[in-house]
């Protein structure tokens, strides 16, 4: 029998259409129905001025907005040459970081949920608020910070600003150590994660998947080590595990909170004295930028003409994830209950996820401009 | 008899539907703050369930989608009466930076179903949501009841 989910379902988060084969009470087959919130950013982009133009990457996703505009100023500082004042580097380091970890205590919120786990769901969420108090207290918002800016970062922050986040950090490290144990070592929690909803290496290899979710299976890739700034001054472990099943891939997201802290702790430490913002002289030019959002790969592939925007990709992680959730995790799952547990586990973004790329198959080549060919 | 007793009761139990019709998600990470300890949407009577067949309020976010259009008058048919639709964050009311040209959105949501209440911020804050939702649902719950006999 086919058990359609979603767009709108207590399950759910936002709208997606899940379609599930079950034998009984069996998942054997998944499929996944997308074009819910496709609302045509990367067309609005077209023709606008690169102000205009971060405000809109800023609007792709609302969980991961800040990486969105980072990785945007620093593709159009590449296109340009812009030289970044180093204390902008750093500080850029520190609001990514605070972001990563509410993400991944969003991310993971939800999965206690679906596993009607209150007592860590509701933790988890309560942890998240100082977190958010720091975001806000750094850049005067709570979701979308409009922080970036093309050649550094908007406002200056001083010591006034630091000392309240790393208090903070002192909080979040200590009650975050205790929720993991709980996590880690409850038997019920363990009865209904380990082993549920498993990718191998291969698999998540050939459904591309990324992030967190693509360590969790044995991938060993994080992009924040290819960053220059990141190689340069800042020291993290890359954190994966092998079982690629729920519990490794919420395990991973909470493992990767503490070195968050410590590169938040390195950049306070090291914050280096000098400008924060430099004036931008934009060239024409066309780059690609990658980084790292909490969620996996992000990338900009952008061509400018002066100062307005020519054409525009986005590449957003969560995509892959949510496809190879499809294929692979999905497709052995003993419940309907425990797929979407499954299904939540794997952190689903669909703000980000709509946006159309065609591949060639046989060729390897991505069509530049989808509009064209329909 | 019953009515009287409904309306008493529907003032402290409100359930709410979250619909994102096309956003970028923002606001849906403020109404999942909500939940948290700290604003404890629960302690004031709002339950979110996230079911339209049983819902009080519909929290619309986002702008508009194509796909949207005939979904979201079919869940507004779906939620029993009395319904009331709250619009929360800049995008149901006029499609925030999305409502330029090339954007595929049709903003503003009360082209399609009547809107009560607007929450206006990219995104608001929470306790601004949660404010909205107890100055409007409660009495207008209540009146829309009434108006129904």
């Amino acid at each position: 029998m086919i058990l359609p989910i979603g767009p709108i379902h207590p399950g759910l988060k936002e709208p997606l259409r899940l379609k599930l084969e079950t034998e009984g009470e069996k998942v054997v087959k998944a499929e996944i129905d997308y074009g819910y919130v496709h609302r045509g950013i990367e067309k609005i982009m077209e023709g606008k001025t690169w102000q205009k133009g971060i405000f809109l990457a800023e609007r792709v996703c609302g969980i991961c907005s800040y990486e969105h505009t980072q990785t945007f100023a620093e593709t159009i500082e590449k296109i340009s040459d812009v030289d970044v004042p180093l204390r902008a580097h750093f500080l850029r380091v520190l609001t990514n970081e605070l972001d990563r970890i509410q993400s991944h205590l969003l991310a993971n919120s939800t999965f206690f949920k679906t596993l009607d786990h209150e007592t860590l769901f509701m933790q988890s969420l309560d942890l998240r608020e100082p977190i958010m108090d720091s975001i806000e207290l750094l850049t005067g918002n709570r979701v979308n910070m409009g922080w970036n800016v093309v050649g550094g970062v908007k406002m200056d922050a001083d010591d006034s600003h630091f000392k309240p986040i790393l208090k903070n950090l002192d909080i979040v490290e200590e009650r975050l150590q205790r929720y993991t144990e709980l996590f880690a070592e409850g038997p019920l929690i363990a009865l209904r994660s380990k082993n549920v909803g498993k990718m191998t290496k291969e698999e998540a290899i050939r459904g591309r998947a990324v992030g967190p979710i693509g360590r969790a299976s044995g991938i060993k890739h994080d992009l924040r080590n290819d960053h220059h700034v990141y190689k340069d001054y800042f020291d993290f472990n890359v954190i994966w595990r092998k079982e690629g099943d729920n519990y490794a891939r919420t395990m991973n997201r909470l493992d990767e909170i503490p070195e968050c802290i410590s590169l938040i702790r390195q950049a306070i430490e090291n914050m280096p004295k000098g400008e924060v913002r430099i004036k931008a002289d934009i060239k024409s030019g066309y780059a690609e930028w990658r980084n790292e959002a909490p969620r996996g790969e992000v990338a900009y592939m952008a061509e400018t003409n002066g100062n307005l925007i020519k054409h525009i990709s986005i590449r957003t992680p969560s995509i892959m994830n949510i496809d190879s959730c499809a294929k692979y995790m999905l497709k052995d799952v003993p419940t309907v209950t425990d797929a979407i547990a499954t299904y939540a586990s794997a952190d689903p973004c669909i703000a980000c996820a709509e946006r159309v790329s065609i591949v060639d198959e046989k060729g390897n080549s991505t069509v530049k401009n989808f509009y064209e060919v329909v | 008899m019953l009515d009287a007793i409904k309306d008493v009761v529907r003032k402290s139990s409100i359930h709410v539907c979250i619909v994102n019709c096309g956003g970028c998600n923002g606001c849906d990470v403020e109404l999942v703050a909500l939940l948290s300890p700290r604003y404890d949407l629960e302690q004031y009577g709002i339950y979110v369930h996230n079911n339209p067949r049983e819902a009080d309020v519909l929290l619309l976010t986002g702008a508009v989608t194509e796909q949207w259009i005939e979904n979201l008058r079919r869940i507004y048919t779906k939620a029993p009466e009395p319904k009331i639709v709250v619009a929360v964050g800049n995008c149901p009311q006029s499609g925030d930076v999305f409502n330029q040209e090339g954007g595929k959105v049709h903003a503003p949501a009360s082209d399609f179903i009547p809107v009560d209440a607007e929450i206006p911020g990219c995104p608001p804050r929470p306790s601004e949501i949660l404010e909205a939702i107890l100055t409007v649902a409660p009495g207008a719950i209540a009146s829309k009841g009434r108006n129904q006999k």
